[in-house]
């Protein structure tokens, strides 16, 4: 038994393509997000032009400069042709003018310029203009304050997408190393004739799949181990509950493996093989949430999607790597993935024969 | 003489399935030890659906033969070799191979044979030591990587994958892998097809090398001539049967004219004379540059006595005589009215090496056993 799964595992490190999949593929995945700053989308560069001549007016520029999630830059005395053209150029998203005072009196008025597409941003920079211009309002009026409303983020840090996207790419590098590459490797393998040949020998012909699927796991333990650390070094907090995250990878794994066995029983011939693996584990990488939540997706989709394994596993490996939740407590993203895990199974066993090799 | 029969393929009387056969067998008693026979079949059928693969086959391969199974494609052969093999369980009739029931016992048979696939069938990514060992890994007994290489010239190569040898090398690769478990018997599945003569030819002396070290030896193929020259008794099989099955030799003699005579003279000889000789069934006559050649049919081997008689009588100046038997791919037309297959010439017809006594050596096979 010994000889037989080294031999699957020489098989293995030595096929290149599947190498890529499994390794190369997802590490480059990492490096190119890790290059996209996602975190800084609501990063607006306003610029702040009082040009009321009265307290309020200064009042409100001191307000507006200090807010810290805005990158602001107070610029007295801007003409609105000087904020058009700065908006043109693009040194600016947005442009508050403040003042002047109106003819006959009232609020003073300040106007917001900008070129902000995405209503979801201009939004929140309304949002958070409106509250500073009403806490200057009520500071002017000396009122006490009936609320105050403040923020305290839930764990120890802070996570950043480059940290939600870690287990993501675990995720995907298992199933498609998994899936594509177990349905290929029996695809393969019935066509060369290696499973005819290995009948004719006394090896129950069990004992020869089950160390080629041994040697996937073997492989995606591997994996895990590689592209978490390849994400540290990188900078996301993964290591947190890394041994429970590896244990709802492993499991879910199987899953996938169960699939490519599935994929290699319904469709003949290498090519086909490959093409409907691809089929299956694609949209399944990309609707489960590897690169952004599920929550983003329409709600009838979000249904949909629960029904999908990666999904469960990923919101598993999540939970225990950014929120710190114990494996107790996924206990019902468990019990998905181990029904997912039989079904396939059964499935698999239905679908794929040995014997017809 | 022109219908072929033979006492092997009569079909099996007995009507009472596998298992009674089986306890009827004498081979069944020495079951695991040394049984007289390599293997005994006896009306093994088998249908896929409407089409018959086999039906009703029975015959005998001694220990220590070279057994060919001859056919053209879907007349049955790899049906036949996958029962034989424990691959596929026989549906009526039985099969025992080195003393096992094959339906019984596939693990304990399969333990004592070597089987050799038409397609490559070894993982492209291992190395040919790397192959042997793993192969070797499924048997009790196993042969020493190294050894077996060398075995076949191969040593050389121990690092290379299958896909880097040519055809030949491959073949030999793969034939040298069925020997992993050093088995009483091994299987060759058509172990020439598509290769070109030299390597062919290599690849008969390997098998008869494999042989003479004692294992015995049943291959299929659809050259006629690899039959006749490597083969000691062949079973024809056409359509799930076994048409005839006889030393290739024997099965030659079974038709009208199994003899061919090749008479080279300086002077051509009246063709009315020459169809007059005793034995001889037809004339083919041509003028070439070395002189008047003459091809006879005959049904003895009398003809050549009596044309070699006839040359000097008529002053022709008798320059070469020769005397071969006629080939299977003849006997195999005249069994089934067609032909086996149209490349019988790429496997180097060996004819005119053949030495004329051979025609008249019973027991062995045509053309001498050195070829």
């Amino acid at each position: 038994m010994r000889i037989l799964l080294g031999a699957q595992v020489k098989v293995l490190v030595r096929d290149r393509q599947s190498l890529f999949w499994a390794l190369i593929f997802p590490l480059m995945l990492l490096g190119i997000f890790r290059l996209f700053s996602f975190d800084s989308f609501a990063e607006e560069d306003l610029v702040v032009s009082d040009r009321s001549g009265v307290a309020a007016g200064a009042r409100l520029e001191a307000a507006v400069a200090a807010l810290d999630f805005l990158e602001v830059e107070a610029r007295s005395g801007l003409d609105d042709g000087a904020a058009h053209e700065l908006l043109d150029d693009g040194d600016a998203d947005a442009v508050l003018l403040i003042g002047p005072p109106a003819a006959g009196g009232g609020p003073l008025p300040a106007e917001l310029l900008h070129a902000i597409d995405d209503p979801g941003r201009l939004a929140a920079l309304r949002a958070a203009l409106g509250s500073v211009v009403d806490d200057v309002n009520i500071g002017l009026t000396g009122a006490p304050r009936a609320v105050e409303l403040t923020t305290r983020a839930s764990g120890a840090s802070e996570t950043t997408y480059f940290d939600f996207l870690a287990p993501g790419i675990v995720g995907l590098a298992l199933l498609t190393f998994s899936t594509i590459g177990l349905a290929s490797s029996l695809a393969r393998y019935r066509e060369e004739g290696v499973l005819r040949r290995v009948r004719a020998t006394p090896l129950p012909p069990w004992r020869f799949f089950s160390s080629l699927v041994g040697s996937y796991v073997l492989l995606a333990v591997v994996q895990i181990a590689l592209l978490l650390l390849a994400a540290t070094a990188l900078g996301a907090e993964v290591l947190e509950g890394v041994l429970a995250l590896a244990l709802f990878a492993l499991v879910g794994n199987l899953v996938f493996l169960n699939l490519g066995v599935v994929v290699a029983g319904l469709v003949h011939g290498r090519y086909a093989v490959e093409g409907a693996a691809n089929a299956i584990t694609f949209p399944m990488m990309f609707l489960s949430g590897s690169f952004f939540p599920t929550s983003a997706l329409p709600e009838l989709v979000q249904r949909l999607v629960e029904l999908l394994p990666l999904t469960h596993m990923l919101r598993a490996m999540r939970a225990v790597s950014l929120d710190g939740a114990s494996v107790w407590s996924q206990a019902p993203e468990l019990a998905v993935l181990l029904a997912w895990v039989a079904l396939s199974a059964l499935l698999a066993r239905a679908v794929f024969r040995l014997q017809d090799a | 003489m022109s219908a072929p029969q033979s006492p092997h393929e009569e079909p099996p009387t007995d009507p009472s399935g596998p298992a009674a056969s089986a306890a009827a067998d004498p081979s069944a008693v020495a079951e695991g030890g040394a049984a007289p026979l390599a293997i005994e079949v006896r009306g093994l059928t088998r249908r896929y659906g409407e089409l018959v693969a086999l039906d009703g086959v029975s015959f005998e391969v001694r220990r220590g033969e070279i057994f060919g199974v001859l056919g053209p494609n879907g007349a049955g052969k790899t049906t036949l070799l996958d029962t034989l093999e424990g691959l596929a369980p026989p549906q009526a009739g039985s099969a025992h191979v080195l003393g096992l029931d094959v339906a019984r016992a596939p693990q304990r048979v399969k333990q004592r044979i070597g089987v050799q696939l038409q397609a490559s069938s070894y993982p492209a990514y291992l190395t040919l030591t790397e192959i042997l060992e793993l192969f070797g890994s499924f048997y009790e007994r196993r042969a020493d990587p190294a050894a077996l290489l060398a075995r076949v010239g191969l040593e050389g190569r121990a690092r290379s994958r299958v896909g880097q040898l040519s055809g030949g090398l491959a073949q030999r690769f793969s034939i040298v892998a069925a020997l992993v478990n050093e088995p009483e018997l091994v299987f060759l599945d058509e172990p020439t097809a598509g290769l070109d003569p030299d390597a062919r030819r290599a690849l008969w002396e390997l098998v008869r090398e494999v042989r003479a070290a004692g294992t015995t030896v049943v291959l299929t193929t659809h050259y006629m001539e690899e039959a006749e020259l490597l083969c000691d008794r062949v079973a024809i099989l056409e359509g799930g049967r076994v048409v005839a099955m006889d030393t290739p030799l024997a099965l030659v003699r079974r038709l009208d004219a199994p003899y061919r005579v090749r008479l080279l003279t300086r002077e051509p000889l009246p063709r009315a004379r020459l169809e007059g000789l005793p034995g001889v069934v037809g004339v083919e006559q041509e003028r070439t540059e070395e002189g008047a050649l003459a091809r006879l049919h005959a049904a003895s081997a009398e003809a050549a006595a009596a044309a070699s008689a006839l040359a000097a009588e008529a002053g022709a100046g008798l320059l070469d005589l020769l005397v071969e038997p006629a080939t299977l791919e003849e006997l195999f037309l005249a069994l089934t009215g067609r032909h086996l297959g149209a490349d019988r010439h790429e496997a180097g017809a060996p004819s005119a090496s053949a030495p004329p006594a051979g025609a008249g050596d019973a027991d062995g096979p045509p053309g001498g056993g050195g070829g």
